[in-house]
């Protein structure tokens, strides 16, 4: 599967044309506007187990879109599954289709390493490289073949203002990432994802590993980084999914048991399963 | 939980459930002491075995750096108005011959009056002057004559008591001078023509009186003597003389302070072949002699110097005398000389009493005795170099006892150059016994470290690049079923003992690569281009036949391909042999690069020894590899990286400590592997960096002359000394290494 063909996706779009396409005020987007990730049909297999189950899903562009559920339930895989990160476990098998702006991921053409720069991702543990501040922040670019010191340090430092983490480490950034702290390791890897310009930005449980401060940092980062990025947060915390979202998935054994916008889901959902996880009667 | 049964003390009033409780407790608390002392006691116990096992080593190695040491014993007083010329004492020193200018003296050293020899021979003449000689001493005499002396002890037990009897006889005299003039000095060797005499009798010449004594089958043995005269001319009066017992060479020392050498090679007419002056000063040669072997000339003057000389042969083939060593000078003119008749070692006194002694080999002085004041006139080391006695001017026979079991040890000799006799220049040379009881040991143990480096560095050469590689894709790369099963297999490797592999190397490798050698040097060319070439044409196959081979087994495909890769390049290899190199590599090497080819070569030795050490590297490497968390990877490959990229760029980095250790663990194994390298190289200890010379390893080297070296000797210590250097190098080496990854770790520490 990783062995595609190197040839680009002709619809990757830059971050520049949907700079351009944003004509609604950013804070908010147009209910009706074209979803930028459709799921449709998806069903996800680990060896023979099946993991989720024909999932149906829509994804704004520039919103934050928050997956929540129990334990086991498919939103983290599924969140994997945007970027093709399941594909480096044995023996998976996917049915489906998940289309970022008409492209079907899963296509017969289309380059995994060209998936995973179009849509970054933030893991759950913070995991730095044991390199310089600068090195981590730059890494994807330097991937890409980008050697100019001063396009790189342009872009370091953009990345790490992005993530508001460059008045903390703007004259350190020649240190080991490691000799930051939990939260600010955290939105290091949040500027590493942004460097790239990623379309979207997939947050795996991000804050789970956090204190109340840093997560209270990261959540107001989300907030402002919605204004240019697409996020898709997977959160076990409810209350989070509340404070940072604007559409809501919950899933349930693989299964996708209600969508909609977080305050619906939080105070009028559809689903009984739904008000009994909301409500805290099981999880 | 414990802290809170340990709270309550007693117990009483407990029920019994909360009794057995607190029982339970105390026998855990008691466990998890005794377990805690236990493994502390065993590890500080390795510790102690490991420094016990280095002190042992170093212990034996210790008193090869000890100084000699000497003791003086009492002085005996020998019969006023003796004159004592020369001495000499028996192998257990019990005995002492003392030739006077009245004759020889008996001097017995364990209690006892000295009694004068009786000597008819002397018909009346007076000594004038005297040497020690093989078997005796020989007495240059008043009237011309030279007069060899065989001096004995007779060992009888009348009555159960031990008794000495000291035997003297003379054989048939040497006539120097017909005319009867007395010999003033003189040197006298028993070549293998018969005797062979130089004296200094009248002006500016030497005397040579040789002897040729031919048996016939039926008459008795025919005694031929005939003299030459050697012209000193403007060289001076011989003041000392000197003649090997090959009967090469004549030496004569002047008072010129020249030393002239006589050429005997057409000894019918032996011709003055060079003239070396020893000193800056002129002062007059006092003394030459020979050690142990007859090749060192020793030369003494009158200023005290002492210097070591030999005849060594330029590239032209010329032979000339070459100094080799200036030893520590006398305040006064050196007087006497004795050489050791165990190893390299002599002794030198002087006018003013005091008596050195030396080591040829290392140029070292080991002692200084001070005497009594007087010029000592003759001295002698004892037969088993354990004693010394000199007898001097004042009449009194003085004596040491000397403990100086390791002379030829020197930081010079095991770690430097050494001029050695017979070589050209000095250089650095293991051979550490020889055919022949004057044999100068030489114990240099730079080829032997070299050896093992050499040993090391190319079996790293082989072991570092393929196990490195093959950790990183069996750990990145591999389908997991594929690395369940290589890993172990890998593993077994190194279970196969290093024994079987040198004798596959030295027995069958070995010839195999003598026929082969151009294609399997080819072979690190071939396969991994042959390699990149399958995967291309593999990759170009439509997708429809990739999938006949499941998903990660694409690897067992490679197999055949490098086995072609390796035949391939045999064939290459000896096209390339016929075509460019004339048919015979060999012939090639030798006479377009200077190397010869031995069957037994490093190339050998690096892929035996190369395959011993891989699985150890590539299982420390792969563990380190594999063991780099999940998360660095996959935040990798999430910003688009692809897994090739992934693992050079974050992977390698991240497990590097580990990589380095497994490095340095193959190093240590390669250092103080034995087995392989003393079966496949041909244990020569020479210095040279080509990968088709053998080479001798350490390791190999105590392997090979310890069941040999006799216990407490030389040679046995300085086994354990390089037991103790390559124990020395490994811990440095191990302890550098984990200096280094502890720095690599705290640099590339992961979150955790």
């Amino acid at each position: 599967m990783e062995t595609a063909t190197m040839t680009p996706s002709p619809t990757t779009p830059t971050h520049a044309v949907s700079m351009d396409a944003r004509s609604a005020p950013a804070s908010a987007p147009a209910a009706d506007a074209p979803p930028l990730i459709e799921i449709g049909g998806f069903s996800f297999w680990y060896g023979p187990k099946q993991a989720l189950f024909d999932i149906d899903l829509r994804i704004r562009e520039r919103a934050v879109t928050a997956f929540i559920g129990p334990s086991g339930c498919g939103k983290s895989t599924l969140l994997r599954c945007l970027n093709r990160m399941n594909d480096l476990i044995d023996g998976v098998r996917v049915e489906g289709s998940v289309r970022v702006q008409g492209q079907d991921l899963y296509g017969p053409d289309v380059d995994v390493v060209d998936v995973r720069k179009r849509l970054g991702m933030v893991f759950q543990k913070s995991n730095p490289f044991p390199k310089s501040i600068f090195e981590n922040v730059v890494y994807g670019l330097r991937l890409q073949g980008v050697k100019n010191k001063g396009v790189l340090r342009d872009a370091c430092e953009k990345a790490l203002r992005g993530s508001a983490l460059w008045d903390e480490v703007k004259d350190r950034i020649e240190e080991s990432a490691l000799s930051l702290s939990g939260g600010q390791m955290q939105r290091l890897c949040i500027a590493r994802a942004l460097a790239v310009e990623p379309e979207v930005v997939l947050m795996d449980e991000p804050c789970s590993a956090l204190d109340p401060i840093a997560t209270a940092k990261i959540e107001e980062l989300i907030f402002q980084l919605k204004e240019r990025f697409t996020i898709v947060i997977v959160t076990h915390n409810m209350q989070q999914a509340a404070r940072v979202s604007d559409e809501t998935g919950f899933f349930m054994l693989g299964k996708l048991i209600e969508f909609d916008k977080t305050d619906v889901i939080f105070t009028r959902p559809k689903q009984k399963m739904t008000e009994d996880y909301i409500t805290g009667r099981f999880g | 939980m414990s802290s809170s049964a340990a709270s309550t003390p007693g117990g009483a009033g407990l029920s019994p459930a909360a009794r057995a409780g607190t029982r339970q407790n105390r026998v855990r608390t008691l466990t998890d002491r005794f377990a805690t002392r236990f493994v502390t006691a065993s590890g500080i116990s390795i510790i102690a075995a490991i420094l016990a096992i280095l002190f042992v080593i170093a212990g034996v190695a210790w008193p090869l750096v000890l100084p000699a040491r000497a003791r003086a014993l009492p002085a005996v007083v020998l019969p006023a108005g003796t004159q004592p010329l020369a001495v000499r004492v028996d192998e257990y020193r019990e005995e002492a011959f003392v030739a006077t200018s009245a004759g020889l003296l008996l001097v017995p050293l364990k209690g006892g009056a000295p009694s004068a020899a009786d000597l008819p021979a002397l018909d009346g003449a007076t000594v004038t002057s005297a040497r020690s000689v093989t078997g005796g001493l020989a007495l240059g005499l008043s009237d011309g004559r030279v007069l060899p002396v065989t001096t004995a002890v007779d060992v009888t037990y009348p009555g159960g008591k031990r008794l000495l009897v000291p035997r003297v006889t003379a054989a048939d005299p040497l006539v120097a001078d017909p005319a009867g003039r007395p010999v003033k000095t003189f040197a006298l060797a028993e070549t293998p023509d018969g005797p062979l005499l130089a004296a200094a009798v009248g002006p500016r010449e030497v005397s040579l009186d040789t002897v040729t004594e031919t048996t016939s089958l039926i008459g008795g043995t025919t005694r031929e003597e005939s003299r030459q005269s050697l012209a000193l001319g403007s060289e001076g009066d011989a003041s000392a003389l000197a003649v090997d017992d090959r009967g090469q060479d004549v030496f004569a020392g002047t008072t010129a302070g020249k030393v002239v050498r006589f050429d005997r090679t057409d000894a019918s007419a032996p011709g003055l072949a060079e003239s070396v002056p020893v000193n800056g000063d002129g002062a007059a040669v006092t003394l030459l002699g020979f050690l142990n072997g007859d090749r060192t000339l020793v030369v003494g003057d009158a200023a005290g110097r002492v210097s070591t000389w030999q005849v060594v042969k330029d590239d032209s083939g010329r032979r000339h005398l070459a100094r080799m060593h200036d030893f520590a000078p006398h305040g006064a003119a050196v007087t006497g000389f004795s050489p050791s008749r165990r190893d390299k070692g002599f002794v030198t006194t002087d006018a003013s009493g005091r008596t050195m002694v030396r080591y040829g080999t290392t140029g070292k002085t080991l002692l200084d005795l001070p005497g009594a004041g007087a010029a000592i006139t003759g001295v002698t080391f004892a037969p088993k170099a354990d004693g010394i006695a000199a007898v001097d001017a004042g009449g009194k026979l003085l004596q040491w006892d000397v403990r100086n079991p390791h002379p030829e040890v020197s930081w010079r000799t095991l770690f430097g150059k050494v001029w050695y006799e017979g070589y050209q220049k000095p250089e650095y040379v293991w051979q550490s016994t020889g055919a022949t009881d004057d044999f100068e040991a030489k114990l240099s143990l730079t080829p032997l470290i070299y050896g093992t480096l050499k040993g090391t560095f190319y079996s790293l050469l082989v072991a570092v690049p393929l196990a490195l590689m093959g950790a990183l894709y069996t750990a990145q790369f591999m389908h997991p079923d594929l690395k369940a099963l290589l890993k172990p297999t890998i593993e077994i490797m190194a279970a196969l003992p290093s024994v079987v592999l040198g004798f596959i190397g030295g027995l069958w490798l070995a010839p195999t690569l003598e026929r082969t050698a151009p294609g399997v040097l080819l072979m690190p060319l071939v396969i991994p281009f042959l390699t990149f070439a399958a995967i291309a044409a593999w990759t170009a196959l439509p997708a429809s036949w990739r999938r006949v081979i499941p998903h990660g087994y694409e690897l067992v495909l490679l197999v055949p391909v490098v086995l072609a890769g390796g035949a391939l390049a045999i064939w290459i290899g000896s096209g390339v042999e016929s075509a460019a190199l004339g048919g015979d590599y060999r012939t090639w090497l030798v006479s377009a690069l200077g190397l010869s080819y031995d069957q037994r070569n490093s190339l050998v030795v690096g892929i035996a020894m190369g395959f011993a050490v891989i699985p150890i590297i590539f299982t420390v490497a792969e563990d380190s590899l594999a063991s780099v968390p999940q998360g660095l990877s996959a935040g990798s490959l999430a910003l688009g990286a692809t897994r090739w990229q992934t693992a050079l760029r974050v992977v390698l980095p991240t497990a590097s400590p580990g990589i380095f250790s497994a490095v340095m663990i193959g190093f240590g194994r390669a250092v103080g592997e034995t087995m392989i390298v003393l079966m496949a190289t041909g244990n020569t200890p020479i210095m040279n960096s080509s990968l088709f010379s053998g080479f001798r390893a350490m390791s190999a080297n105590i392997a090979v002359e310890l069941p040999e070296a006799p216990e407490g000797g030389t040679l046995f210590r300085v086994l354990f000394l390089a037991a103790l250097l390559l124990f020395g190098m490994t811990f440095v080496v191990n302890t550098a290494a984990e200096l280094v990854r502890l720095r690599l770790r705290s640099k590339y520490r992961t979150f955790e």
